[in-house]
């Protein structure tokens, strides 16, 4: 989890697989942070959860917010993409722990509970995405399968 | 430029879920009204400027349905923008709906969905969905 309120600062984060990439911006602040996270739930391990809480959504994305804040963002200006929470399987019905899927479900919770919406996201699929967070224009680059787009 | 909007369902805690993603959606709210069937939501509109409806389809005493009907007959409402909220699984009945001029989001909806067909029927957003995948 980085975030930053640098210009020209670039994060970036790679191999998202279930994994969920997840981009806030506050464009008036010029405040962003980009967060890589892996499970869904911190109650498997909670000392795991303590000693590094951007394992898992429930406690990376509330820290990833707080930090945000911390360096000067505000949640009423805060936009957020995410990208990810696909699975190694072609047909749904193979994945059996549904990594990806339960990670997008607890993401939603948080961001329903928080009040925030989503302002674009790619997710779900079997390939595997790079995503990249530019501080100084918000503007968010997955790259997929030898492709690149803007989200 | 503050919107009115009536949001018409038999079920208090799917409208509270209408009512928090329109706030979520950074609309100029104005007066929120609710209504729990069509009869209720045709009183509401009679005494009350309305800008956008949001509209359920299976209620007791008058369905969404009648309700659009009666809309479309009276001039004076025959013009108010609707969007339908369903679980309507029916092709068929919902392009009978979609003809009277409604655009539909099917229950469950994710608030993103419901926000942009709100921002497009206002005329607020190209036809473009604001993301890829599902969930």
């Amino acid at each position: 989890m980085r975030v930053s309120a640098q210009e020209g600062d670039v994060i970036v984060t790679h191999a998202l697989g279930s994994c969920l990439g997840v981009a806030v911006h506050d464009p008036v602040a010029c405040v962003g942070g980009l967060l890589h996270v892996m499970l869904p739930l911190s109650t498997i391990d909670p000392a795991k959860a303590q000693a590094n809480p951007f394992m898992f959504v429930d406690t990376g994305f509330p820290e990833l917010l707080v930090e945000c804040f911390e360096t000067g963002a505000l949640r009423q200006r805060l936009e957020v993409r995410v990208a990810g929470g696909a699975n190694s399987w072609n047909r749904g019905e193979d994945d059996f722990f549904q990594i990806g899927k339960r990670n997008l479900v607890v993401l939603r919770k948080l961001l329903w509970k928080t009040g925030l919406l989503l302002k674009s996201y790619d997710v779900g699929g079997t390939a595997s995405r790079t995503m990249s967070l530019e501080i100084g224009s918000g503007k968010v680059t997955i790259k997929s399968g030898g492709q690149i787009k803007n989200l | 430029m503050a919107l009115n909007i009536l949001v018409v369902d038999d079920s208090s805690v799917m409208r509270a879920i209408i009512i928090k993603t329109l706030h979520l959606s950074q609309l100029p709210m104005g007066e929120v009204h609710e209504a729990a069937n069509g009869q209720e939501a045709l009183k509401v509109l009679d005494g009350n400027w309305i800008d956008l409806a949001l509209v359920d389809i299976n209620m007791p005493v008058m369905d969404g349905e009648e309700m659009i009907n009666r809309l479309k007959q009276n001039p004076a409402t025959s013009d108010l923008p609707i969007i339908i909220v369903s679980t309507e699984g029916s092709e068929s009945r919902k392009e009978v709906l979609m003809q009277k001029g409604a655009r539909f989001v099917h229950k469950p909806f994710t608030p993103e969905t419901l926000r942009d067909a709100i921002l497009r029927t206002l005329g607020g957003l190209d036809e473009q969905k604001a993301g890829n995948g599902t969930i």
